[in-house]
């Protein structure tokens, strides 16, 4: 196990640098010029000039990707702006924050909702897909299969705000979701996110269920599902112990996909409900080539995706245990 | 669901009798192309402490006669009609818990491929402990005692290192083995083996077959051994009932059946054996066509179509009237030859069989 | 499933997704603008926008307390909902509308707009006691400050202050801000390079202060509106003792009402009044609130959506900027109820369709396609009435002395005159020319440019479009030599007066300039400098309105575009609320908190 975690660790160093190079690169291939971006109304060549240098534009590009390498291992000093200790993310080219300290910020939302969605798309769709399988083209095994259907074809902002219309602002049943940490106040915490999670769940759960089912429903003609009926063991015992093993593979996989986007962030949702997490981060740096932000939120997801499939990996290891960590 | 209709047979005795007894049965799937008639009308007995061999080629129908007896089919696709008796409990009636109550318990089955057969996600252990702690009880210790106890008794060496072990740690016959000795953990009175050694080597095939021998005379087990292999019949059963098309066509003991066949069916199979003495020129003579299929099982006899001897028994007759299991006891075929010309016709192959 | 049962699902889920759709009230589903097809009504027929009387006022206008508006109590906590946070807090660094119009909160400069009454402004001196005192010309300008003006921390406002704020502008990290009064210092269009900013020690000799009031201004150029240059955000007055440099930018000294109390970036920001403020020395603001609470981070849908519900905390809430969302527009102008607290203004800006000159060389050419051109369908696209007006003149109303015409026809005739656009053709040099239209890729514009292309070819026109990616728009039709004959640009004005508009849009040519139209005429330009030069205000705004037509009619280098109407909820226990008409913002000046 040690070998093996100590190996998909390299890889994934190895992985998150490629990842983090291409971006770089590529920020620069486009056409628009972050300096010109971030100048102000009126943009005088010299200006211009003095902007790009003041966000270190001015230096070769292979040469600023080393710096911010640098800077992410050992720290880096910034004119003016005082030494950042590693790892230091810089500073955004939009309003001159520290980058890791609003990354910081927002990840306790992204993690919270992350969290939240997970919890119910799991119980959810795992349990509906289990329940349609085990009652497969019986009425109940329909209506979840209709309800999966609309489930996956909704749009979170579409969904979202006609729910935030009607339950936050008309009918006020509600109160505007809110991202109130978890330390200060739990329930607060729960209620503020609500909203978000159930609407963020739907689309997941819809995918939950028909991998759930249609895995379940091939489990169930498994023959090992047969000898355990055979040996007398109740139904229960015989889909939670035997079937449900097989179908957590599949599960565990998307599961980790999903987790590792989620983390990145749920960017229309965190529009939609007027939060301020990871995604919304990330949207932004894109449209205002705002490097420094962008290089991070990039390397977040990007680290999460990693480590998520690295988790997942030992994670069959555990479920089957004819898989050898090799 | 029961139905009191059978044919030719007297009505049977309920309470003593035989300790199996199955009547008329039928199982019908419904598949997208129609109605599958996979068994039609099935009977036989079996005896305490008797080994009973159900011979056929694939799509005879064995196999869903055995898993009938457990009650192992979908019952949204499955229709089973007829009645199965277990000593005085009709089984195809019977509600869900006395069924699970019984499987593992006093009927236990083993499985064709141990590998797929056995869950690979628990120890051998842990699958033979849990049916006994099912219907026994007992502490996690006690079962694991009991666990251990069996596999020594399969022969499996060195059982209280192996009872720890995954079955894709095991070898095929260690596996079959280690699957009997689920089986039979809880001391069951029928034990069904559905094709228990299809998948493995001949030599280790030999070893199971004499492993069953033994349990069963150290418990005095019935067993019915479901094989497309007459060998194995002649080896292990005592009696064997040959089936063809979801239908018995031969029944009686293992000598009456292999030394004096009675239904073309029956010498075509063992004329399609191929012997370790004939010569290795000598063609292979399976039996010409094919399975019926049994989404509409035409009128008369089912074997008519592949059978050399219809015209000597009457086209009209074979083609029209399904022939019956006759006589009820002891060696019956369901032909519609005259005896006579059986006994001829059996004779004729055992020469040919003499002097090739 | 088989195929039945398949269909029968899809069926059902698209009912019941019809259902959902046909419950939610003119929901569009996308930002962006009003759909075509729902016929827009205009808000009004009678409704007309006023342009804005800004004058200069004298040294008693500039004394406080600002004129309070009826019904005034002091008090109450507003709350302040926009999508993005300000990022720059920093005045030097200020040049953005939104963040002009937020650090009236906690800046002040030396001139500023006192509101005199409704559409009624005046320039008059905010921490001077008059907006200033010209002489030699106009080369210099003399300006004291007032009695009584602190800091947050109590210590007195002065000259060196002043002196240390204009200074530090030309220092490398401050590259947001307006370049006016450094520029007019030094005599430099690139000022940094003859001085360096006073961190080093060495300070401009330009700028004198005798006395700890007083502070004097020597300009290499007359400049007659130097006092409308100062009240710009940019020249805020900064604290030299409490300078942080690149830190100020994020945690500003207060010299206005409010001092930042908090403030997590995107979040929220909170203020609360400032001790040392003086409202009897300030005749602008009216520092009525006793907090201001910031929300960032809402979409302008869920703030209309929410201030059209008013409910709770919201009936206390404004926003500065957040429009009502284009999804809401028809729904909000019919609703009765919301009339009260409803406001509109349209912006300040000029927005123009650029002729590329070294192009587009026949003047018939281009004068035919401001008359040919299809107004009225352009602003149907863009929500109709209710949503732009009408534009025909290079300023934009807001600008002091603007005086209305309308040479080609627009407002006559707004579907275009085809008939009379012909006949100008005809005589022309090139009755087939083409043009190449280069437009920002987005939804709009591209429906936009199917209704101008098909309304050209009517007058033999053969438009070819080029659409441009967003984010290099400006910087593909700033080059000189972009390939392109018509285009669009704006350009907004920094103080109201069309020295900040024509001299800029008719100005050097260069790339990543804003002279679009590449006009060379020295003529012009000659005509430009004399006004320029004029002492008189007055004088110098009939000018400028006088030039505004005469380009038009004898150069035409434009086509104008029409002009957006902003529409604005507020909370119904928020007082004083009115947008700006130059910052285009709602301004916090006035604003006050209703008792329950």
């Amino acid at each position: 196990m040690l070998a093996f975690l100590t190996r998909r660790t390299i890889g994934a160093a190895v992985t998150l640098l490629i990842i983090a190079a291409v971006t770089f690169f590529l920020f620069f291939a486009v056409p628009a010029d972050p300096a010109r971006l971030a100048c102000g109304k009126v943009c005088p060549p010299e200006l211009l000039e003095q902007a790009r240098r003041n966000l270190g534009l001015d230096a070769p590009v292979w040469q600023q990707f080393v710096a911010w390498l640098a800077g992410l291992v050992a720290g880096r000093d910034y004119e003016g702006l005082g030494h950042c200790p590693a790892p230091c993310l810089g500073y955004s080219f939009v309003n001159r924050e520290p980058v890791l300290e609003t990354i910081l910020d927002r990840l306790p939302l992204t993690l919270s909702l992350t969290f939240g969605a997970a919890v119910l798309f799991l119980l959810f769709g795992v349990g509906t897909g289990v329940v349609a399988a085990l009652r497969r083209g019986r009425p109940l095994d329909k209506i979840a299969s209709v309800a999966s259907l609309i489930g996956a074809s909704v749009q979170i902002y579409f969904v979202g705000t006609l729910a935030m219309y009607f339950l936050v602002y008309q009918w006020q049943i509600l109160d505007q979701p809110r991202y109130v940490p978890l330390t200060e106040d739990p329930i607060g915490w729960a209620y503020g996110l609500l909203l978000p999670w159930v609407v963020l769940s739907l689309i997941f759960t819809a995918n939950y269920t028909r991998i759930t089912r249609s895995t379940m429903v091939e489990q169930l003609t498994e023959d090992y599902v047969r000898t355990a009926v055979a040996k007398g063991l109740p139904r229960r015992t015989v889909v939670g112990r035997f079937a449900l093993r097989g179908t957590l593979i599949p599960v565990v996989t998307i599961f980790g996909v999903d987790l590792g986007h989620l983390i990145g962030g749920a960017i229309i949702t965190e529009t939609t409900f007027g939060l301020q997490g990871i995604g919304r981060l990330a949207v932004r740096a894109v449209t205002d080539s705002d490097l420094p932000m962008l290089m991070a939120t990039v390397l977040l997801a990007a680290t999460a995706i990693v480590v998520f499939s690295i988790i997942v990996d030992v994670l069959y290891a555990v479920i089957d245990p004819r898989v050898r960590l090799s | 669901m029961s139905t009191a209709t059978w044919t030719t047979e007297s009505p049977v005795r309920r309470g003593p009798g035989p300790f199996l007894a199955v009547r008329d049965l039928a199982v019908q799937f419904t598949t997208e192309e129609g109605v599958v008639h996979a068994v039609d009308g099935l009977s036989f007995d079996l005896e305490k402490g008797t080994t009973l061999g159900i011979v056929g080629e694939s799509g005879s129908g064995k196999s869903v006669t055995s898993l009938s007896i457990l009650g192992l089919h979908d019952p949204a696709t499955t229709t089973v009609t007829g009645e199965i008796w277990l000593e005085d409990r009709e089984l195809v009636s019977a509600d869900r818990a006395t069924m699970e109550r019984l499987r593992g318990d006093r009927v236990a089955m083993v499985f064709q491929d141990p590998l797929s057969a056995l869950s690979p996600y628990h120890t051998v252990g842990r699958q033979i402990a849990e049916t006994y702690r099912r219907h026994k009880g007992g502490s996690r210790r006690e079962a694991r005692e009991r666990a251990i106890e069996m596999l020594r008794r399969v022969g499996i060496p060195q059982p209280h290192l192996r009872v720890d072990d995954y079955p894709h740690h095991f070898s095929g016959g260690m596996r079959q083995r280690a699957m009997i000795a689920m089986a039979l953990v809880c001391d069951p009175d029928l034990l069904i083996a559905d094709e228990p050694t299809t998948a493995l080597d001949v030599t280790v095939q030999a070893q199971i077959l004499d492993l069953l021998k033994d349990l069963q005379q150290q418990t005095g087990m019935a067993i019915i051994l479901i094989t497309h292999d007459l060998g194995v019949v002649a080896n292990t059963a005592h009696e064997v009932l040959v089936m063809y098309a979801g239908r018995a066509v031969e029944r009686g003991t293992v000598r009456e059946v292999l030394r004096e066949p009675r239904h073309p069916y029956t010498w075509g199979l063992l004329a399609s054996m191929p012997s370790l003495r004939s010569p290795l020129d000598v063609p292979l003579r399976p039996v010409r066509g094919t399975p019926p299929s049994l989404l509409a099982p035409p009128p008369g006899c089912p074997f008519h179509p592949r059978c050399d001897f219809v015209d000597l028994a009457g086209r009209e007759l074979c083609t029209r009237e399904r022939p019956a299991l006759v006589p009820e006891h002891g060696h019956a075929d369901a032909c519609h030859l005259a005896p006579e010309d059986k006994r001829r016709l059996t004779d004729a192959r055992d020469d040919r069989k003499e002097r090739a | 499933m088989t195929g039945r049962r398949r269909s029968f699902t899809a069926v059902a889920a698209i009912g019941v997704l019809a259902f959902a759709v046909a419950c939610a009230p003119g929901n569009a589903g996308g930002g962006g603008s009003t759909p075509a097809s729902s016929a827009p009504a205009p808000a009004s027929d009678t409704e007309t926008f006023t342009p804005p009387k800004v004058t200069i006022g004298t040294a008693e206008d500039s004394k406080g307390p600002a004129p309070a508006p009826e019904g005034v109590v002091r008090g109450g906590t507003v709350t302040m909902l926009d999508r993005d946070d300000f990022a720059h807090l920093d005045p030097g660094q200020i040049y953005l509308n939104t963040e002009s119009n937020m650090a009236l909160l906690y800046a002040r400069g030396l001139t500023g707009y006192k509101r005199v009454g409704p559409n009624e402004y005046k320039l008059v001196g905010d921490l001077a006691t008059d907006p200033g005192t010209p002489s030699d010309g106009g080369r210099t300008w003399t300006f004291t400050l007032k009695d009584g003006v602190k800091w947050q921390d109590g210590s007195p406002i002065t000259s060196e202050d002043v002196k240390w704020t204009m200074e530090r502008l030309f220092a490398p990290h401050i590259t947001y801000g307006p370049a006016y009064i450094q520029q007019w210092l030094t005599g430099e269009e690139d000022y940094k390079k003859a001085y360096g900013g006073p961190y080093g020690g060495k300070r401009l000799d330009s700028i004198e202060t005798p006395d700890e009031k007083t502070v004097v201004f020597r300009f290499k150029e007359p400049h007659a509106d130097a006092n409308f240059a100062l009240a710009m955000t940019g020249y805020a007055i900064v604290p030299k003792a409490k300078d942080t440099k690149e830190k100020y930018d994020k945690e500003p000294f207060s010299s206005g009402p409010y001092v930042i109390t908090s403030h997590t970036p995107d979040k929220s920001m909170e203020l609360e009044r400032n001790p040392h403020w003086d409202p009897a020395t300030d005749p602008i603001r009216g520092g009525y609130p006793d907090k201001w609470r910031f929300e960032f981070g809402q979409e302008r849908l869920q703030i209309t959506d929410r201030f059209i519900a008013d409910a709770g905390g919201d009936k206390t809430a404004l926003s500065f900027y957040a429009w009502v969302a284009p999804e809401r527009l028809q729904q909000v102008l019919k609703d009765e109820n919301l009339k009260s607290r409803m406001l509109r203004q349209p912006s300040p800006y000029g927005n123009y369709y650029y002729f590329n000159l070294d192009r587009v060389k026949d003047i018939k050419h281009r004068q035919a396609i401001n008359i040919a051109w299809p107004t009225r369908q352009l602003q149907q696209l863009e929500g109709g009435p209710a949503a732009n007006v009408i534009s025909t003149t290079i300023l934009n109303p807001v600008v002091a002395g603007w005086q209305d015409y309308d040479v080609f026809g627009m407002k006559a005739k707004p579907e275009g005159d085809i008939e009379r656009a012909k006949q100008l053709m005809a005589e022309s040099s090139d009755p087939n020319p083409t043009i190449v239209y280069a437009y920002n890729q987005t939804p709009i514009e591209e429906r936009k440019t199917v209704v101008i292309k098909n309304q050209l070819a009517k007058i033999g026109i053969n438009v070819v479009p080029k659409p441009l990616a967003r984010k290099t728009y400006y910087d593909q039709i700033s080059k000189v030599d972009n390939g392109f004959d018509l285009y669009w640009g704006g350009w907004g004005q920094d103080w109201p007066s069309g020295s900040t508009v024509l001299p800029v849009i008719f100005g050097p040519v260069r790339d990543g300039g804003y002279n679009l139209s590449h006009l060379r005429d020295p003529e012009i330009d000659a005509e430009m400098k004399r006004i320029l030069e004029l002492a008189d205000a007055n004088e110098a705004n009939a000018a400028w309105a006088a030039l505004d037509k005469r380009i038009m009619e004898t150069i035409t280098p434009i086509v104008p575009d029409l002009n957006d109407i902003g529409t604005m909820l507020y909370g119904s226990r928020i007082g004083g609320a009115e947008i700006d008409p130059q910052l285009w913002n709602v301004s916090p000046n006035l604003i006050y908190v209703k008792p329950q």
